[in-house]
């Protein structure tokens, strides 16, 4: 666990509402390595999502520096912003987001297509188990297979980082726990760095390093010495 | 793969792209075969002058004879020169009811070429000193002649047999109308023959030559050579002298050419624009729909502007599309348009044509339009941080409305229509699109159905308003009114007599000038009636002139100027007189005078040069008899006929104005059409929604189509300063001095308009209809977008 691969330091996000301001993030310090496996836990509204999109590059800090292997992303030009999210990040929704009018294998294709070390479509969805519904549109997928193909999609982009908001929030605990093994072995199997957003408490159980957040703050970091395998986790 | 995205999408929202594609489709159709028409017209028209060698002036004068014409040749400036017999008279055809006339223009067979030569179509140059004719072939072919048949004309009251030789037409006569008066050539009663000149000489038993054309040598202006011809043309009875421009024919084809060259300006821009604002707010809904979509294009690291092109190749397919078929339907329909001008102008080569250059042309056109409706619709939304984006915009602030204060139409409403009319004010942009959708609908629908419905008007005005004698007499030369009064006002059957002249003349004020004809009335005339605007009559002052509002435009005059006019009727030219009033006129650009005061004027005292009559029903066969070999009677003219030949020729000449209404129709239809179906596919799990808590299809109708009722009644009440707008633009684009298009609120064509806006509503209702009845409520409340 050595090589720093983002950096954050006193990063703050706030809202303007009307005449309020929404403070969504304080003053937030983290360092993430390369092939860690980081849950972050907090209730709603604790500024998990804040957090990730700030990472994934999705959004702007209104304050502090966030750094991509030694290079600044706040205040980074747009197109920096865009390099670093089509090559290094990969994005797994609640829920899915695929394209409703490309099949399986082009929701694939369509991250494969712009990144510039991606891996085969095909492959990655076979990897998945779903080379045989490779053609079905996400009308004709079930939950559980919408949120594969949503990995196939963000795993084929070969990302130094993998970046999940509550992947497990919509399926039931047989689907979750498949979605969560294959996180892992993504994790495992290629050495990348794995960021996993949820309020539900035993996933954490499966991670190298916890992070909790209340209230837009982060107020501990636990490292977790034998993290359980996903096939143990449950709720 | 975005490719793929937008193939899909476009396929599965077809019927909204379709409805645009054809707007832009129409438009581009318009513009391309407009433009094939007037490349064609004006190619035509060049090619013919210059193969034909039309003249660059022409001059009428009384006679002179063969030596002084040679004379005249060697004028410095003048290139060519030819003295020719031009010749009016009667066709005898008693078998017919209306007045059948030629034209005899005489032709020297001899000659290797002659200035405004006929090309000859079929049979043969008649010989020198022959009977034989050439016929223009619009006369041929309407009155059922061939080469070889023969025409009888009365020459000097006596009867002549002509045989026709061949069919041929010359630039001169492209545009053949008898007199300036009349509006429409019509074939059947007027076309020009070509009679060898010895023979003509001898019929008319006259020596010297009364009309000469020529051309100029280069370098030299045609006013350079006028003013050197001129003062030797005044010795032998000078009646006009005019340079090519001025030329009849040419006048009506330039202006024919310049009406169609504003058409392609106009009117494919009117729906260009149109097709354009509803791509625009297209693009601005489905990128509003698509947020969370490019949400996750954007997190998986699409770039801003990689986006912006995926939504531009939307728009710039459809654009494309829409600029193939337009022009490829535009090059098709310049055949069947060209056929229309073929019938009113002798002009060889004039067929439609497919032009690559138009193609590109319309092409870049319609890209460039609709991929402007694509970018500015869909630059905004890219402008969001892919967060941002992903998240659906905040709901709309729910508030009272406020109609809702309004009792007596809130509390009567069901909870369908209570639901629409808070929708159609929560949604300020979708209640915009319908809005501006139906606005343009019903303005061009009404647009076309206006200039349906006022070349109808202004024909019928003019001859059951302006013109209400029944028949008019024409004399071969000017008489004195009374001998005319005592002749023709005792007959059987006349019940009233009217003594009128037409002068012919150019009137100038300063810089400006203009040839016209001043028509002499009888100061209480109830033949002929000058109106206002709103057809109230105006009393015809004892001295002075009167204007039509346009001859005082184009003389830059008002009431107190005073008018230098020359005419080959004046005793002594020039003569001045003084604009007493100005009157609208639609049909035509004449002067007004009390025709006393006109004959006082020229000098000439009682002349006139025809009686307008009041006649009892069937006293008009008799005139015609009466009068059919009469020297001193040119023609006799029932007015019904006219009107009835009026409305034959209106009919094919609002061809043009038909496809317009009706593309307008088809244009308004798919205008809203595609607001309907795209306002349904935006509401599809709302919907739905109603649908499972158990609303039947048409109660869950109600909620949409009430609203859709609701805007368009706005819709349309905009949609009238609108279509005044339109009319101001195209009246102004298509006036010329044959008419003018006044451009006055008439109640027609907003009914039209109305009544097509409705029809279109209802059949899109009917088709949303069949498509919430298929909404699979399962489907759409599943669904996340």
């Amino acid at each position: 666990m050595s090589n720093v691969i983002l950096e954050g330091k006193k990063i703050s996000k706030w809202y303007i509402m009307g005449e309020v301001r929404v403070d969504a993030l304080k003053k937030v310090t983290f360092e993430i390595y390369q092939g860690e496996f980081i849950v972050v836990l907090g209730p709603s509204g604790s500024g998990k999502s804040t957090l990730l999109n700030i990472i994934g590059g999705m959004d702007q800090v209104s304050e502090g520096e966030l750094f991509y292997l030694g290079s600044p992303l706040h205040g980074a030009e747009e197109s920096v912003v865009t390099r670093y999210r089509r090559n290094a990040v990969g994005f797994i929704f609640q829920f899915y987001n695929l394209m409703p009018n490309l099949t399986a294998f082009e929701n694939v294709q369509l991250a494969t297509e712009i990144a510039t070390d991606p891996l085969p479509a095909a492959d990655i969805l076979a990897e998945v188990g779903l080379a045989d519904r490779a053609g079905h549109f996400p009308a004709q997928l079930s939950g559980g297979e919408q949120q594969r193909v949503a990995v196939a999609r963000a795993v084929a982009k070969n990302p130094e980082l993998l970046l999940c908001d509550e992947p497990t929030g919509a399926l039931d605990l047989k689907t979750g726990i498949q979605i969560l093994k294959l996180l892992r072995d993504f994790n495992i199997k290629y050495k990348k760095t794995v960021m996993v957003i949820t309020h539900n408490a035993s996933i954490a159980d499966m991670a190298d390093r916890v992070f909790s957040l209340k209230d837009g703050e982060l107020v501990s970091v636990r490292v977790i010495d034998n993290p359980k395998s996903p096939e143990e986790v449950s709720w | 793969m975005l490719w793929k995205k937008t193939w899909r999408e476009l396929r599965e929202n077809k019927a909204a792209y379709l409805a645009c594609i054809t707007i832009i489709a129409i438009g581009l159709m318009l513009f391309v075969s407009m433009s094939v028409i007037y490349e064609g017209l004006s190619n035509a028209k060049n090619k013919f002058y210059s193969d034909y060698r039309f003249a660059d002036g022409f001059a009428v004068v009384r006679g002179l004879s063969e030596t002084q014409v040679a004379r005249l040749a060697s004028v410095e400036g003048v290139d060519r020169l030819e003295g020719r017999m031009v010749k009016d008279v009667r066709v005898f055809a008693p078998e017919r009811e209306e007045n059948i006339y030629l034209r005899l223009v005489s032709i020297r067979p001899e000659q290797a070429t002659r200035l405004n030569d006929a090309m000859l179509l079929g049979g043969a140059m008649p010989a020198a000193g022959s009977h034989g004719i050439l016929v223009d072939p619009a006369f041929l072919e309407a009155n059922n002649l061939q080469p070889g048949d023969t025409i009888h004309v009365i020459i000097a009251g006596n009867q002549v047999e002509l045989s026709v030789a061949g069919a041929a037409f010359s630039p001169e006569f492209v545009y053949a109308l008898r007199n300036p008066m009349d509006i429409y050539p019509d074939p059947l009663t007027f076309g020009v023959a070509y009679l060898p000149l010895e023979t003509m000489q001898i019929l008319f038993g006259e020596e010297t030559l009364n009309d000469i054309v020529f051309t100029l040598s280069a370098g030299y202006t045609y006013e350079d050579v006028e003013g050197r011809l001129k003062p030797r043309l005044e010795t032998f009875g000078l009646e006009s002298i005019y340079a090519r421009k001025d030329q009849f024919s040419e006048v009506m084809l330039a202006q024919e050419l310049q009406g169609v060259q504003s058409m392609v300006a106009s009117v494919p821009l009117l729906f260009l624009i149109v097709a354009a604002t509803i791509l625009y707010i297209l693009f601005k809904r489905m990128v509003e729909q698509q947020r969370g979509q490019i949400g996750i294009l954007k997190a998986l690291g699409y770039s801003s502007r990689e986006i912006l092109l995926h939504y531009l190749s939307y728009a710039l397919i459809i654009g494309a599309l829409g600029g193939l078929l337009g022009s490829l339907l535009g090059f098709w329909l310049s055949f069947p348009l060209m056929t229309v001008y073929e019938e009113f102008f002798n002009l060889p080569g004039l067929t439609g044509r497919f032009s690559f250059g138009y193609l590109v042309i319309s092409l870049l056109f319609s890209t460039g339009f609709a991929g402007l409706a694509g970018y500015f619709g869909s630059k905004e939304v890219l402008k969001l941080q892919p967060s941002e984006a992903m998240r659906p915009p905040a709901p709309p602030v729910a508030k009272k409305t406020l109609l809702e204060g309004w009792h007596g139409y809130w509390d009567n409403l069901t909870v369908q229509g209570k639901m629409a009319t808070r929708n159609a004010f929560r949604n300020p942009g979708r209640s915009f699109f319908t809005l501006i959708g139906v606005m343009f609908a019903f303005s061009l629908i009404a647009t076309t159905g206006y200039f349906l419905s006022i070349t109808d008007l202004l024909i019928l005005d003019q001859f059951t308003k302006v013109q209400t004698h029944d028949v008019k007499v024409v004399f071969a030369a000017p008489l004195d009114s009374r001998d005319a009064r005592l002749e023709l006002s005792r007959l059987p059957g006349v019940n009233r007599f009217e003594a009128y002249l037409e002068v012919p003349a150019i009137i100038k004020q300063g810089w400006y000038e203009k040839d016209t004809i001043v028509l002499g009335l009888e100061p209480n005339s109830e033949m002929y009636n000058l109106l206002t605007k709103r057809g109230v009559k105006v009393p015809l002052p004892p001295e002075g002139l009167v204007l039509s509002q346009k001859l005082a435009g184009n003389l830059h005059a008002g009431v107190g100027s005073r008018l230098e006019i020359e005419s080959p009727y004046a005793k002594e030219n020039p003569v001045y007189a003084e604009v007493v009033d100005i009157v609208p006129q639609h049909l035509g650009t004449n002067a007004y005078m009390e025709i006393n005061a006109l004959g006082r004027l020229l000098g000439q005292g009682h002349i006139s040069t025809a009686a307008l009559l009041a006649v009892e029903e069937g006293a008009y066969p008799y005139l015609k008899d009466r009068y059919r070999e009469a020297k001193g009677v040119f023609s006799v003219e029932e007015k019904g006929a006219m009107l009835n030949k009026f409305n034959e020729l209106l009919e094919s000449y609002s061809f043009t104005y038909w496809i317009l209404a009706l593309f307008g129709m088809f244009t308004g239809f798919a205008v809203i059409y595609n607001s309907g179906v795209v306002s349904l596919s935006e509401r599809r799990r709302e919907l739905a929604s109603l649908r499972v808590m158990g609303m039947t299809p048409a109660e869950v109708l109600q909620v949409l189509s009430f609203e859709q009722w609701f805007v368009s009644l706005f819709g349309m009440l905009a949609g009238v300063p609108m279509t005044m707008l339109f009319l101001q633009v195209m009246a102004s684009a298509m006036d010329n001095d044959l008419f003018s298009f006044p451009v006055v609120f008439e109640l027609q064509p907003f009914i039209i308009g109305a009544v097509g806006t409705t029809v279109s509503i209802w059949l899109t209702q009917k088709v949303i209809f069949r498509k919430i009845r298929r909404l699979s409520m399962v489907e759409a409340l599943k669904e996340r977008d």
